[in-house]
């Protein structure tokens, strides 16, 4: 196989990867932008989607498809559920959020997450669950010259690019939207113009975590099995993604998690060739983290924050 | 003089000697296995630890577990590579085990200045993030080199050699003036100059500026304190376990090391203490017949304190009124 080839094989994986991972990152994105909540449980609201629709699948024979809509209505309520037993007492009545009252939803979100977590370790006994050989279509696999691509990955990247498109429709457009908007600008004065701040940060975490739920179904689409532990892989990736793309922008982390995706297929085989092969996996998957503290330092609003 | 006096009749200071000197009964009279001792002195060990960036600077570290895998790794390489030591430094036994354990704890520190230069200038959840993406960085690095170094290291596993392991009495002492060592620092910091600045930068950090602290010196030399003192205890876990591997850098360990203080009480060194003794009391009456319903519990206190009493138990217990005084007058 040739460099070129290679390449391009890892470099499509990557761009497909990068749009699950890009969708999987909306969700906090929205919450942490908007309500300054840094979404600790992001993980394991990922995951709650992944195991609804497994769960659907293996136990009741439900169709993924239909399973979705289930995944999306738990994690709305999940979101609700997160709101007013976690977040309300500290931020609900609160217009401008302080370092303070900002590592007191970091602290409490991180409980939801320890809670989650184990939750799922109880129930599955930590074994891998997945939709097995499910897939859209006649076969599992298309092939395009030299590649072979599975249905699955493009099924995901697909629905990854048309959720995120209507999020952001709905964001921008919706009078709800622009009310979310309004709030993740200036709460003070969007409670002035007759905007209820209350009703607006629990919609967001709604929004939020129900989104985050459905692209639970995108990972399980990508993974094909989920353990509780794919938390700790998607959940840091999804920070530094965020952190990139800059807080609140919804276009801007779909792009970097492209982008991350990306760098992750690309290093693959530059480690490959320079390092070794084994060694290649984890060498480029750590350059997404070396990518979010340079971003930190040099760039810590991101790369398409709004101008203030 | 009076100072000092005054340092060493404090409820904190009475009950760090109190819990030194049981452990060591425990040890002496077997009340506990010697293995149950040394891991209960590692988890006190690293929540007091991480407590002096945590609890007195305010600055939440997610990802210290760094400091326990990086030093673990530099420890379990050294002793691996003792006896080579040992010849070319034409010495009988190469470096004592207890020197070596400082040494990877140093490596920690170095390491916690030259990442604390830039990640410290971040506030609040950036720092966290920061350091969790500091945490797989170094995790994914390590996986990727350690098995080029020598291809006995499969899979990023190193087992000491068995030398190593030869008396089990010296890892616990080894852990036990670790352990003092980390719980006198906590308490000489807090009563210190430089623990006053690390408390008043965790209040408003523009305002301590503003006031003279050198708040940068302090954060940095709070941040590599706290990383060495996580690091030797990484390299002991890693010499009582025989071999270190990837789940040194688990965020289990940070789970942990935050619930503990978090229980206890942010800010204060006899709030981690109590948070840790409770933690253990509900870890061990939970672990044989629901292991995942500890953490279930353990992570509602964490929730239901935070809303109701962020300052942890130690909040409550001061708040508490005896005949009309309050019980934060009585004891301190």
């Amino acid at each position: 196989m040739s460099l070129l080839t290679e390449l391009l094989i890892n470099a499509t994986t990557g761009l497909l990867w990068g749009s699950v991972l890009g969708a999987a990152s909306v969700g906090l994105t929205l919450i942490w932008g908007v309500m300054k909540v840094v979404n600790i449980a992001h993980g394991e609201s990922i995951l709650l989607g992944s195991y609804i629709v497994s769960v659907l699948l293996l136990f009741m024979g439900i169709d993924p498809l239909v399973g979705l809509g289930v995944a999306v209505a738990s994690g709305l309520l999940l979101g609700f559920a997160i709101y007013w037993m976690n977040l309300h007492k500290i931020i609900g009545h609160v217009d401008v959020i302080n370092l303070r009252i900002e590592m007191s939803t970091l602290l409490e979100m991180f409980a939801v997450s320890i809670i989650l977590y184990n939750l799922y370790s109880f129930f599955t006994r930590s074994e891998p669950f997945g939709i097995g050989i499910w897939h859209l279509g006649p076969s599992s696999y298309i092939h395009i010259g030299y590649m072979s691509v599975q249905v699955n990955h493009l099924t995901a990247a697909f629905f990854s690019l048309v959720a995120t498109l209507i999020l952001y429709q709905f964001i921008s457009r919706t009078s709800t939207g622009k009310a979310i908007r309004a709030v993740m600008q200036d709460s003070q004065a969007a409670a002035l113009v007759g905007i209820d701040p209350v009703r607006i940060k629990m919609l967001t975490t709604v929004i939020s975590i129900g989104f985050t739920a459905y692209s639970g179904f995108l990972v399980i689409l990508y993974e094909s099995a989920v353990v509780p532990s794919i938390a700790y892989k998607y959940a840091p990736l999804a920070f530094t993604i965020v952190v990139l793309g800059g807080l609140g922008s919804i276009i801007g982390t779909y792009i970097a998690g492209i982008i991350i995706g990306l760098s992750y297929g690309i290093s693959k085989v530059v480690f490959g060739i320079l390092v070794s092969k084994n060694a290649s996996d984890p060498l480029a998957l750590s350059t997404a983290f070396v990518i979010l503290v340079l971003t930190l330092l040099l760039k810590p609003e991101g790369l398409f924050a709004r101008k203030r | 003089m009076e100072r000092y006096r005054d340092y060493l009749s404090r409820p904190t200071f009475i009950l760090i000697v109190i819990l030194l000197i049981a452990v060591w009964i425990a040890k002496i009279f077997r009340l506990e296995t010697t293995d149950y001792l040394i891991t209960i002195m590692f988890f006190i060990g690293i929540a007091m630890s991480l407590n002096i960036i945590m609890g007195f600077a305010g600055y939440v570290s997610f990802g210290h577990t760094v400091f326990l895998g990086i030093s673990g790794y530099v420890f379990a390489l050294i002793v691996y590579y003792n006896i080579w030591l040992a010849e070319m430094l034409d010495m009988f036994y190469g470096l004592p085990i207890f020197m070596i354990a400082i040494l990877a704890g140093a490596v920690s520190a170095v390491i916690a200045i030259l990442v604390g230069i830039p990640v410290l200038k971040l506030r609040g959840a950036f720092f966290a993030i920061a350091t969790i993406g500091l945490d797989f960085a170094a995790l994914y690095i390590i996986k990727a080199v350690i098995p080029i170094i020598n291809p006995e290291f499969f899979g990023a596993q190193i087992i000491l050699p068995a030398y190593a392991l030869a008396y089990k009495d010296n890892v616990f002492v080894a852990m036990y003036l670790t352990f003092a060592l980390v719980l006198l620092t906590n308490y000489f910091v807090r009563r210190s100059r430089f623990g006053m600045g690390l408390l008043a930068i965790s209040e408003d950090e523009d305002a301590a500026e503003a006031l003279g602290v050198p708040t940068t010196k302090y954060k940095i030399l709070a941040f590599a304190l706290s990383a060495f003192m996580t690091g030797m205890l990484g390299a002991i876990f890693g010499l009582n376990a025989g071999g270190v591997d990837e789940n040194l850098f688990n965020l289990a360990h940070t789970i942990d090391m935050i619930v503990m203080i978090v229980i206890g009480g942010i800010g204060t060194v006899m709030g981690p203490l109590i948070g840790s003794i409770i933690y253990f009391i509900i870890y061990d009456t939970l672990l044989v017949t629901y292991p995942e319903f500890n953490l279930v519990i353990l992570g509602s206190i964490v929730a239901v304190l935070v809303l109701f009493a962020p300052r942890g138990i130690i909040g409550i217990v001061r708040g508490m009124t005896i005949g009309g005084r309050r019980l934060r007058d009585i004891i301190e």
